[in-house]
């Protein structure tokens, strides 16, 4: 019986820490977002992340640089090199979450205001926000697991869900391109 | 900086950038020595660009316009370039510019001096894969200063190695 207890107590002490845990994630993330709120800022977001993302991702996950600092540099180089390129992707993770987040949140404004939605849009659109959280986990979990060069194994799809976002944007861009009523109330 | 109304004419821009590149970024030694230079031009509390040659024959938007256009153009080309490219730019910059390298090496990986180094409005991404490459640029110039420090004699002063070692 006092088996059972405690471990009732642990497996609730763990959903505590959990729902905790996803609470403080959500509350990050929303502050990343006040930044960006209305149209304008939406469609900056769009170009300049489609803009510079390819070259960029190829730059930051393709073989090249590695090759070069474990043929030419140090034990301790390559280890802060990896460690760089590490917080790069993490840091390419988030801006691909809070900006994926942030077109959901100014579409949903919108959607809220809008007296013409468009279900089979508005399903693609939700679909699609979910594939690109879903991928965002997985490459993270590649990232924690492997490091940072097994995403080079994984670039097509890292591009793939830099594609996926500019494409959802677009999405977002196309379905808020709505009569002016239908504009964010700040 | 500039009010819309005030916005200068691009044809005169260009001729104003290319000024620059022909006067005064042709006699800088690599693409790193010109991103230097050129964010030394900018005030740190103002964000705004001064060059005074440039201000004898061009008004102060114009000369604003042209040394941010090519800071950013510098930049850009420097921050997406093969990590090999970078750590050769940023060698040459150290051996061409600075009679210690060791110091310099120490003095910007202590005050991270290269943070000034990219321009106000860049991708964020961009910036940060710049100011991690220069993080690593610095490591592998350092390593290579150890190196040749050992291979010396440990009475002579600190020089950087020549590119054909």
């Amino acid at each position: 019986m006092i088996g059972i207890l405690s471990l009732s107590a642990v497996a609730l002490l763990l959903i505590g820490l959990l729902l905790f845990l996803l609470r403080r994630s959500e509350a990050t993330l929303s502050s990343d977002l006040s930044p960006l709120g209305s149209d304008d800022e939406l469609s900056n977001a769009y170009e300049s992340f489609e803009a510079c993302c390819g070259e960029l991702l190829d730059r930051m996950f393709g073989p090249d640089d590695w090759d070069f600092v474990l043929n030419c540099a140090p034990k301790q180089v390559q280890r802060l090199f990896l460690s760089e390129r590490k917080e790069l992707a993490r840091y390419w993770l988030c801006q691909v979450r809070i900006r994926a987040k942030t077109a959901m949140r100014i579409h949903v404004a919108h959607a809220r205001n809008s007296d013409k939605l468009e279900p089979f849009l508005e399903l693609r659109l939700a679909i699609d926000y979910l594939m690109v959280r879903a991928k965002c986990e997985l490459v993270a979990a590649v990232l924690s697991l492997r490091g940072p060069m097994a995403l080079r194994k994984m670039i097509k799809q890292a591009d793939g869900l830099s594609d996926q976002l500019t494409a959802l944007l677009a999405l977002v861009s196309k379905a808020d391109a709505l009569p002016s009523h239908t504009r964010v109330r700040r | 900086m500039l009010e819309p109304s005030e916005q200068p004419s691009p044809i005169i821009v260009e001729e104003a950038l290319r000024d620059l590149r022909n006067r005064t970024l042709a006699r800088l030694d690599g693409d790193f020595a010109k991103l230097v230079y050129l964010a030394s031009t900018r005030d740190y509390n103002t964000g705004r660009y001064v060059h005074d040659g440039l201000s004898f024959r061009f008004s102060e938007p114009i000369v604003e316009r042209a040394l941010a256009a090519a800071h950013r153009e510098v930049f850009a080309s420097l921050a997406v370039s093969p990590l090999r490219t970078f750590v050769a730019q940023v060698e040459q910059y150290i051996r061409s510019g600075c009679a210690r390298p060791d110091e310099l090496v120490t003095t910007w990986n202590s005050s991270e001096a290269y943070r000034v180094l990219a321009p106000a409005a860049d991708h964020p991404l961009t910036v940060r894969l710049f100011m991690s490459n220069v993080k690593v640029a610095l490591a592998i110039v350092k390593a290579t200063l150890v190196e040749h420090q050992r291979s010396q004699d440990p009475q002579s002063s600190l020089q950087l190695p020549s590119p054909g070692r």
